[in-house]
């Protein structure tokens, strides 16, 4: 168990639920006349969680020092992808599915492993127009299409 | 009309040729789902929901339901058979239930037997899942119409006691799963009182009227977050071990009958248990092999029983699990929690009245999990060597995929950047929380029973005019809610005591 990162964990929890149970101060507390209000619910829950955080809080404590595992993380080509992932779900709309689809897969393709360009770009293509074909025009669902500067 | 009538009337709808595509659809993904490592089946029916939305999107809405539900409950069970192919061939579980089936598997496999271990593993698979099926439609009517009686305050310490007990069993902190389920909760209150009209914690933001999406949740926490932890710790896979023979020998049969046969059973009524899934129904199945054996040293060393027994079990558990979901309405796992959520996006309320209400999506799912099981003992039989293909797709093409998949699944959904963004922190979150022993099967249970829970929680109370001790005045709620302390407390006293408490580490 991770010390470090249940304490911080827990301390998060504490104040998400303390957040629920002060805002919950603010919403109706009866509705239709009854006094069992929209409140109740979100209150309840805040402070179970509170003393849920308190109690992980104190388990802490009693954690045994860990050697770390020798695992090696690589934290390089995980960000690198992370990055590509997060600028794919911003751009989707604005470049289109297919565009953007096949940016994200061809970049992401190479992070995990250079070289190759041909055989990438075409699954990368395959898979991106594939799907927009298939889900676009067969099944008549809708995605963003090709961006208007694009086709003119 | 019989519940015989009624599956025959189910039988009818599972036949139609569109259904039988669905369920061949089904168990196909399923069992590549259960064959890649890295995949298990709650990020398989997650990743596959918005699919199949658009799939059945020409059908009339019960009819869309039913079929959709078929290609997913496909999947669940089709995982399970999968899930033994790597766990024989690899050494490496392709789902977390197939753990205990590389003990003997993989030393069948390098005894030159993994042909025989993979076909007793699918013949005691499809057993269990036929003998668990016999048993959900007996039990579906009787138990529905005794749900029927219950009222919301009954309900209430019902969907308590279930989430007390995932959460009991849940990963190896139980303070940790108690918090998931919490967070659960607290994340299905953000939107739209559905009661009340009244919104919570929206802040004025538009989106958040409707409430946090369950898809996108589910997604980003299992597909997403297993993603992650594949690029960031990549592993070395092991060598494939060869198939030679695929049937297995006389012996191996009469070996293995009686095992599949009590690992059917025991699963089974596993499986019914809120909290204990597939995982404990293997562990404990192989453990009372192991017991009754008269040569119990041969278990480790490539023995047919270890193979058998846990195969059927996990199969007949999974089978076992949508008794509680179809019946009740409650979900005891972390993937019928994501099937039902599945089912309300269908505007289809799992539970009693959907026998009443809804007979051909119930029984129509039943009957094609008879016809799915049959498909799926072809496709592991004579077609084992196509699927054992799958194994090799490269890591290099699988994973970006699989992003991409999801983002499209969520995106053809919900049709908002908001969503992406949502469905990316929640893979971060999911990877940190797992890799901590955060369970996250507790959070998609609490999100999905969330306002079921708060609609009978109020309901009690105000039709008590706010006395608390209504739960307590009602016998089966008494009961249930007892239950429920029950759950929580026996493992921490078995904790203290100094046991190994067996642990349901379904993500």
């Amino acid at each position: 168990m991770n010390k470090q990162f249940d304490r911080y964990s827990s301390l998060f929890f504490a104040i998400l639920g303390l957040g629920f149970v002060y805002e919950s101060q603010f919403i109706s507390k009866s509705s239709y006349g009854s006094n069992v209000g929209p409140d109740i619910f979100p209150l309840g829950l805040g402070l179970v969680l509170c003393i849920l955080s308190l109690r992980l809080f104190y388990e802490t404590f009693g954690y045994k020092q860990e050697k770390k595992a020798g695992t090696s993380f690589d934290v390089k080509r995980f960000s690198g992808i992370l990055a590509v992932f997060v600028l794919y779900a911003l751009t989707l709309e604005a470049l289109g599915y297919v565009i953007s689809t096949f940016l994200f897969l061809f970049i992401a393709f190479q992070l995990m492993e250079r070289g190759n360009l041909g055989k990438t770009a075409m699954v990368a293509g395959i898979f991106s127009g594939g799907v927009y074909y298939v889900f676009v025009n067969v099944l008549e669902g809708s995605l963003p299409g090709f961006p208007e500067w694009l086709i003119g | 009309m019989g519940t015989l009538h009624f599956l025959a009337d189910g039988f009818s709808i599972a036949l139609q040729w569109h259904n039988l595509v669905f369920a061949f659809l089904g168990v196909l993904i399923g069992t590549a789902v259960g064959v890649l490592p890295g995949i298990g089946p709650i990020s398989g029916v997650a990743l596959l929901i918005p699919v199949t939305a658009t799939l059945t999107s020409g059908l009339g809405p019960e009819a869309a339901a039913t079929s959709a539900i078929i290609l997913l409950a496909g999947v669940y069970y089709g995982a399970m058979y999968g899930g033994s192919t790597t766990s024989i061939l690899l050494n490496t579980p392709g789902e977390s239930s197939s753990v205990v089936t590389t003990l003997d598997g993989y030393q069948m496999a390098r005894q030159g037997r993994a042909g025989a271990a993979l076909s007793i593993a699918a013949i005691g698979s499809f057993i269990a899942g036929i003998v668990a099926l016999i048993a959900l439609v007996f039990l579906a009517e009787p138990l529905s119409k005794l749900a029927l009686q219950f009222g919301p305050a009954e309900y209430f310490s019902l969907m308590i006691l279930g989430l007390c007990a995932v959460s009991g069993l849940a990963g190896k902190s139980m303070t940790k799963s108690l918090i998931m389920t919490v967070l659960g909760l607290l994340l299905a209150t953000i939107g739209m009182d559905t009661v009340s009209g009244v919104a919570r914690f929206t802040y004025n933001i538009p989106i958040l009227y409707g409430g946090l999406e369950f898809l996108t949740l589910a997604v980003g926490l299992f597909a997403l977050s297993e993603v992650f932890k594949n690029i960031l710790e990549p592993n070395q896979d092991g060598e494939l071990a060869k198939i030679e023979r695929i049937l297995p020998t006389k012996k191996d049969l009469k070996d293995s009958a009686a095992p599949i046969a009590r690992g059917s059973i025991l699963g089974f009524f596993i499986g019914i248990l809120p909290g204990a899934g597939a995982i404990v129904a293997s562990f404990f199945s192989y453990i009372l092999e192991k017991k009754i054996s008269k040569n119990p040293e041969k278990f480790g060393t490539g023995a047919i029983e270890g193979v058998a027994a846990p195969e059927s079990a996990n199969n007949a558990a999974s089978g076992g699990a949508m008794i509680p979901l179809l019946t009740l309405g409650i979900p005891s796992t972390g993937t019928t929690a994501v099937l039902m959520g599945a089912f309300i996006m269908y505007n289809v309320q799992p539970g009693p009245m959907l026998f009443t209400e809804h007979p051909q999506i119930a029984w129509g799912v039943i009957a094609s999990m008879f016809v799915g099981n049959m498909m799926l003992l072809i496709l592991n039989l004579p077609l084992v060597r196509i699927f054992v293909k799958i194994i090799e797709t490269p890591r290099k093409f699988l994973l970006p995929m699989i992003l991409a998949i999801s983002v499209f699944g969520v995106y053809a959904v919900q049709a908002t950047t908001f969503d992406l963004i949502l469905l990316i922190a929640c893979g971060i979150a999911g990877y940190f929380l797992a890799k901590n022993d955060f369970p996250l099967a507790p959070i998609v249970l609490g999100l999905v029973l969330g306002p079921m829970i708060e609609n009978n929680l109020r309901r009690a109370l105000t039709a008590s005019n706010g006395d608390y001790l209504v739960f307590l005045q009602k016998p089966i709620s008494l009961l249930f809610l007892s239950l429920a302390l029950l759950w929580i407390i026996v493992p921490l006293l078995l904790k203290l005591r100094g046991k190994n408490v067996l642990v349901n580490d379904e993500s």
